[in-house]
């Protein structure tokens, strides 16, 4: 290896290891801590003077710690006159650009971390179901792993530091204000949220990255948001593998895409090793009253907000009924749409559902409604660390090992190799 | 209620200070814009524009506080820039009463990064047009920006704090700085309340702890007034108070600009033979003042608000330098 160091963040220890291990290479050596007054403060003790550096750090956990961490580390290698400096990330932050606007009251998605008794994976209204059941079964249907037993042994995650997000600002002039349900001002304009995608590639080239490595991009479009090479690594092969090797008779399986724009990904896997998809698609919409909004400014507010709701729709399309379901997803966060989707193909008539996604962050109360729904098997990645999801969720969650394919794309960018027959080859 | 006129100001809170904010907003007489931001369950910030900001002369509010947020913060205040810069907005100003990663500002071993300037770096790189800020820590952070920088100074408060309070002791008053740094800032107050001042040298080994400490100056029977612009874990200034103490000093008063506070800080002080701490409200300290009964607050927020509104309407802002507003 001529000139190559790899540094860790504090966000992934052990896939940095694993990382340096596939490489046979020893691990360069960076502190990373804080201030008293809560700044964070990096060291690096080896020396990058003209080598080529690696820093790995996932966007996950504490994601704005683990961003500024790696910003002052890719500047401090800058400083400090590495030739090169490449930020490795698994899971890109702010990959996920949401569009709905939080509203407590309102869909979108949850800021604040509860912890329920009962779940409903209900979309409202009910999801259509092509089988008329009585109310009763529904839960059951909906979960036949989870015996009562599993109930009361449900655990809470725990945040490793008492930080509790904010979830809304403390102003109350600034967020509390009456929105309808197209997200519109009693003054009429339209409150939208702001995507941070640009913003997050700029930053991480104003430190000083030359190159990112990234895996299973969430829009593909964000690698043109960089003015520098961007390394989109695919877990695909790794996801194709595990249904071959560990799902019997895959080939009568299908593959079943949980939202419209997962469905490029599922059916590439589909074709790959050739079984049949399932789509299924949601929709938000404003449902309008059937009165006119009054004129009135003092009524304006609760007219508004009375008249209008949001509506989601799911449906599925395609045939499940007696089969088992793979379905894809790049990242699962709060799990509100795998759960969903889990549910509607049980509801289906669905004998088993695989979850297969590649970035299992698993925030808010993610873990214990994944527990409670009808998911029988989710297969996640190690690109963010899996370890308390593991203690949580046990059997059912198995994780794969990304670390080969970073070491490999490493290896060969050092090298000045090509690095896309890791795009389609096996690893 | 809410009607505006054309390139009007807008006001933009983040979440680290809002009492500030208010203070500011209330000085103004405009209310806070309806601009927020939240995070995600996976702790992601996001920023809501529940408001028109084009071509507005906008100005975001954001402090660098907080031991397990304060990146929150920082990358708080990069998204709300960016926010306001992709809603078009005409100038986007932000106020950092205290900047954040201000100390990291020089490469001061091998391979330490100059983070201060990261932070100016970023903050450019997100869209902001003109920054406010109050007592840099090194004013040199100016030179890290390519875009205006208006260091304004806590100095006119703090003068104005200590002839209101040691009007009648006014000749037995002397002002010492804790360290070797701050003979500047503390000769200027000195020069302008025209009593002597001290200084205190000291030898330090690790950041943020404290050996060694040698006075010079006469202290006897003396009230010290001892200046300085940041009080972090307070070990420095605990330690001053105990060296001029035992110089004969009459008591030992402490005014800072940026009250910190972290660590043990307010138990060093509890514990400590200081008088007095005041320090302004450049950082959230209201449950401090709770927890200390030696600790007071100067209002800073009329300095801010008559800079903004003085880099509004285009006048100069220098009159701040050495006033402060009514």
């Amino acid at each position: 290896m001529r000139d190559l160091i790899v540094l860790g963040g504090s966000t992934h220890p052990n896939l940095t290891r694993s990382i340096c291990r596939n490489l046979t290479l020893q691990q360069g050596e960076a502190e990373s801590r804080k201030f008293a007054n809560g700044e964070t403060s990096i060291e690096i003790k080896d020396s990058v003077r003209e080598k080529d550096v690696f820093i790995v750090q996932s966007g996950c956990g504490h994601v704005n710690d683990a961003f500024i961490e790696l910003l002052i580390m890719i500047s401090a290698c800058k400083t400090a006159s590495a030739k090169r400096v490449t930020a490795v990330l698994p899971l890109f932050p702010y990959s996920r650009q949401p569009d709905v606007p939080h509203q407590a009251s309102h869909t979108g998605a949850p800021s604040i971390i509860t912890k329920k008794d009962h779940y409903t994976f209900e979309s409202a209204p009910g999801t259509p179901k092509p089988l008329s059941k009585k109310e009763g079964d529904r839960f059951q249907l909906g979960a036949q792993n989870n015996t009562s037993g599993i109930f009361s042994a449900v655990k809470q995650p725990l945040p490793i530091r008492s930080y509790s997000p904010k979830s809304i600002v403390t102003n109350a002039a600034s967020t509390n204000f009456q929105v309808d349900a197209s997200g519109k001002t009693e003054s009429g304009y339209k409150q939208w949220v702001s995507p941070n995608g640009t913003l997050i590639a700029n930053l991480l080239q104003t430190a000083g990255a030359d190159r990112m490595i990234t895996m299973d991009l969430h829009d593909p479009q964000f690698q043109g948001f960089f003015n520098v090479p961007v390394d989109n690594l695919y877990s695909r092969p790794l996801l194709q593998h595990y249904i071959v090797d560990y799902i019997p008779n895959y080939r009568d399986c299908v593959v079943v895409s949980p939202d419209s724009g997962g469905a490029k990904r599922a059916t590439a896997v589909a074709d790959a090793i050739g079984c049949s998809f399932a789509l299924i698609h949601k929709e938000r919409r404003a449902k309008i009253g059937k009165n006119p909004p009054s004129t009135t400014s003092s009524n304006m507010q609760s007219s508004l907000s009375q008249q209008t709701t949001m509506v989601a729709t799911t449906m599925l399309v395609g045939d499940v009924k007696d089969k088992v379901c793979v379905l894809i997803d790049d990242l699962v966060d709060t799990s509100y749409t795998i759960t969903r989707a889990a549910k509607l193909l049980k509801d289906s008539g669905a004998k088993y559902v695989y979850a297969l996604v590649t970035h299992g962050v698993f925030s808010g109360d993610a873990l214990n409604r994944i527990n409670k729904s009808a998911i029988d098997k989710v297969i996640t990645t190690n690109s963010v660390p899996q370890g308390e999801h593991v203690a949580i969720l046990g059997d059912k969650l198995e994780v794969l090992d990304v670390s080969r394919i970073f070491a490999e794309a490493i290896r060969r960018i050092n090298n000045g190799e090509s690095v896309s027959m890791l795009f389609d080859h096996g690893w | 209620m809410h009607g505006r006129l054309p390139n009007s100001i807008k006001l933009i809170a983040g979440n680290s200070h809002p009492e500030l904010c208010d203070a500011i907003a209330a000085r103004l007489g405009i209310p806070l814009a309806r601009v927020g931001a939240f995070q995600y369950t996976n702790q992601e910030t996001a920023v809501t524009i529940g408001e028109s900001v084009r071509d507005e002369d906008v100005y975001i509010i954001q402090t660098g506080t907080g031991y397990d947020n304060l990146n929150d913060f920082v990358m708080e205040l990069l998204v709300i820039i960016n926010g306001c810069r992709i809603a078009s907005a005409r100038r986007i100003t932000v106020v950092i009463p205290t900047f954040p990663y201000a100390r990291q500002d020089r490469k001061d071993k091998s391979r330490a990064p100059i983070t201060a300037k990261l932070m100016a770096n970023l903050l450019q790189c997100a869209g902001c047009d003109h920054v406010i800020t109050l007592d840099l820590h090194a004013s040199q952070i100016q030179g890290f920006f390519r875009v205006p920088v208006d260091n304004l100074y806590a100095e006119p408060s703090v003068l104005r704090y200590i002839t209101d309070t040691f009007r009648n002791e006014i000749n037995e008053l002397i002002i010492v700085s804790p360290d070797a740094g701050g003979a500047k800032r503390v000769a200027a107050i000195a020069d302008k309340l025209d009593v002597p001042f001290a200084l205190i040298h000291k030898e330090r080994q690790k950041a943020n702890e404290v050996s060694r400490m040698v006075l010079v100056g006469d202290v006897t029977d003396k009230i010290c007034v001892l200046v300085d612009d940041i009080a972090d874990t307070c070990g420095t200034l605990c330690k001053a108070a105990d060296v001029l103490l035992s110089n004969g000093a009459q008591k030992v008063v402490c005014v800072v600009s940026h009250g910190i506070f972290s660590g043990n800080a307010i138990t060093n002080l509890n514990n400590s033979k200081l008088d007095k701490v005041v320090c302004t409200n450049s950082l959230p300290i209201k449950d401090k003042l709770e927890q200390c009964s030696k600790l007071e607050m100067i209002d800073i927020s009329p300095t801010l608000a008559e800079a903004i509104r003085r880099l509004h309407n285009g006048e100069s802002v220098s009159y701040l330098f050495n006033h402060v507003p009514e």
